[in-house]
């Protein structure tokens, strides 16, 4: 069986993360030749670091390591097919607790690192474009980009700025062969999901961890959270030429939460 | 006075919004009628003109729009809501949401446009459930997304002669929202659970909408037009999931 991604180069971002990691091994299974970009091998799981992946270190927030990590690829496949920009943190602050440093932190890493790793990928990508078959670049934004969550105000605002930002790139590069599009998760179940129920254990009203994230899968429609293969299910087709006329949108994909609203006690 | 000169029809003006509405363009100066089904209500002010007219059925609304003559603001608030999910609702249900929050505003649009004046304005009342869903709201869901596709419509092939614009409104405090508290296990705590959803830790008053029915209608929105305003309080800016609650 050949995969959907046969002879495609592929870099993500974030690679060794928890929505990172699922793509990577999607892609890898999908037949592509996969770039794992990360801070460390390990990112933020411990458990391994080998997965058939090329691993690149990249910190996002740094003009030098993304210029050298397209070296590599230059110097590997010579093209990049795919970038997908993972790399993500998350604040869990109200503006008022956020300090200056955490939110240029916020924005150094949602924002600023999804420009300057797209801003280096650019010609690699017009070079797998000019082969007859589009490139494709997958933001992440959020459906916190849209709908605001409590206590989570930079994170909110960093996605709201992807957003814009993936419909400008589409359009300034749709005209080379490169779409442009970003994926919107929900709550996915990830590490920075647990930390986010664990971070200091308030607003949990007497409940237990598990307890309050029950009530929470109980408020999506489909009963449940994500998981990192659902939205590299999602990824996998964007990434794929199936996909060659799907640019500069926005992809939802929370179980329809925000479809939703508010659920009262009644 | 902002809208002194002015003649308005709101339909559905016996309580609730339309009430509101029809109260706050009158403080404002305009020449006021409004319409609904069955007698004038006891309490309408004697400035206020009452039409009884069903906006549902095609023949009285010609009726109303020989009687009403020409207006300058037309507000399409009248409507219905049937709390079914679309395997419980029925045809009658449907003839019913769809008769009115659908075919009146059409009616109504179809029957006035062509005499309203230059700079005339509509403003259709629409409904945060038009966006997101409200559940087991499915027809009333859905009749107000056609609400909001309607006003787009119009304000694209009737300007630059009308302005067409929905409100999209929240729970506002009306007869409606008490009976759905009422229903409750514990109405005390229901209505608390539902207030702190709202960034303003209150629901809205019919005088809120009719604040943004009253902007709209003036002369000052003369540039606003194919919009949804939403005024709920905040409570769709925020996410269904907020931990503090459960």
């Amino acid at each position: 069986m050949t995969g959907k991604l046969e002879g495609k180069t592929a870099l993500v971002t974030g690679g060794r993360g928890g929505i990172g990691r699922a793509i990577v091994a999607r892609f890898l299974r999908e037949g592509a030749h996969v770039y794992a970009a990360d801070l460390t091998p390990q990112g933020s799981l411990s458990e391994h670091d080998e997965d058939g992946s090329v691993f690149v270190k990249l910190d996002v927030t740094q003009e030098t390591d993304a210029v050298a990590a397209m070296e590599r690829v230059q110097s590997g496949t010579g093209k990049l097919d795919i970038l997908v920009n993972a790399a993500g943190i998350e604040i869990e602050k109200t503006i008022e607790d956020t300090s200056l440093e955490e939110w240029n932190r916020s924005f150094a890493v949602n924002c600023t690192g999804t420009f300057l790793t797209s801003k280096y990928a650019l010609p690699l990508m017009r070079k797998a474009a000019q082969s007859g078959t589009s490139a494709s670049i997958i933001n992440f934004g959020s459906y916190d980009g849209f709908i605001a969550d409590p206590g989570l105000a930079a994170y909110c605002a960093t996605k709201g700025a992807v957003h814009a930002l993936t419909r400008a790139m589409a359009c300034d590069h749709g005209p080379e062969g490169i779409r442009v599009n970003a994926i919107c998760p929900g709550y996915i179940d990830t590490p920075m999901l647990q930390s986010f129920f664990t971070g200091d254990g308030s607003g949990a009203g007497g409940k237990t961890i598990d307890q309050l994230q029950q009530a929470v899968r109980d408020v999506h429609p489909m009963r449940t959270y994500g998981t990192p293969e659902d939205i590299a299910n999602l990824v996998n087709w964007l990434a794929s030429d199936e996909a060659r006329y799907a640019s500069g949108q926005l992809w939802v994909l929370d179980g329809g939460l925000s479809a939703q609203v508010q659920q009262m006690k009644l | 006075m902002r809208l002194a000169g002015k003649r308005a029809l709101v339909t559905g003006g016996r309580q609730g919004i339309g009430r509101g509405i029809v109260e706050a363009f009158l403080a404002e100066g305009a020449t006021v009628s409004t319409c609904g089904r069955g007698n004038r209500p006891k309490g309408l002010p004697d400035a206020v003109t009452w039409y009884g007219a069903d906006v549902s059925d095609v023949e009285q609304v010609e009726e109303l729009a020989q009687a009403a003559g020409v207006v300058d603001i037309l507000v399409n608030n009248a409507g219905v809501q049937v709390e079914k999910t679309v395997v419980e609702s029925t045809d009658a249900d449907w003839d019913l949401v769809i008769g009115a929050n659908c075919r009146g505003v059409f009616n109504m649009c179809r029957a006035f446009i062509p005499v309203m004046p230059q700079g005339g304005s509509i403003i259709n009342i629409g409904s945060i459930s038009g966006k997101v869903a409200d559940p087991s709201m499915a027809l009333y869901n859905a009749s107000k997304a056609f609400v909001h596709g309607l006003t787009r419509s119009i304000a694209v092939d009737h300007g630059p002669k009308i302005r067409c614009n929905a409100i999209c409104p929240g729970w506002i405090e009306t007869g409606m929202l008490d009976a759905g508290f009422d229903l409750s296990d514990d109405p005390h705590a229901a209505r608390k659970d539902a207030l702190s959803r709202h960034a303003t830790r209150r629901f809205g008053q019919p005088a809120d909408i009719a604040a943004m029915a009253v902007w709209l209608a003036s002369d000052e929105a003369g540039f606003a037009t194919g919009q949804l305003f939403t005024i709920d309080g905040g409570m769709t800016a925020a996410s269904p999931i907020n931990t503090g609650l459960f």
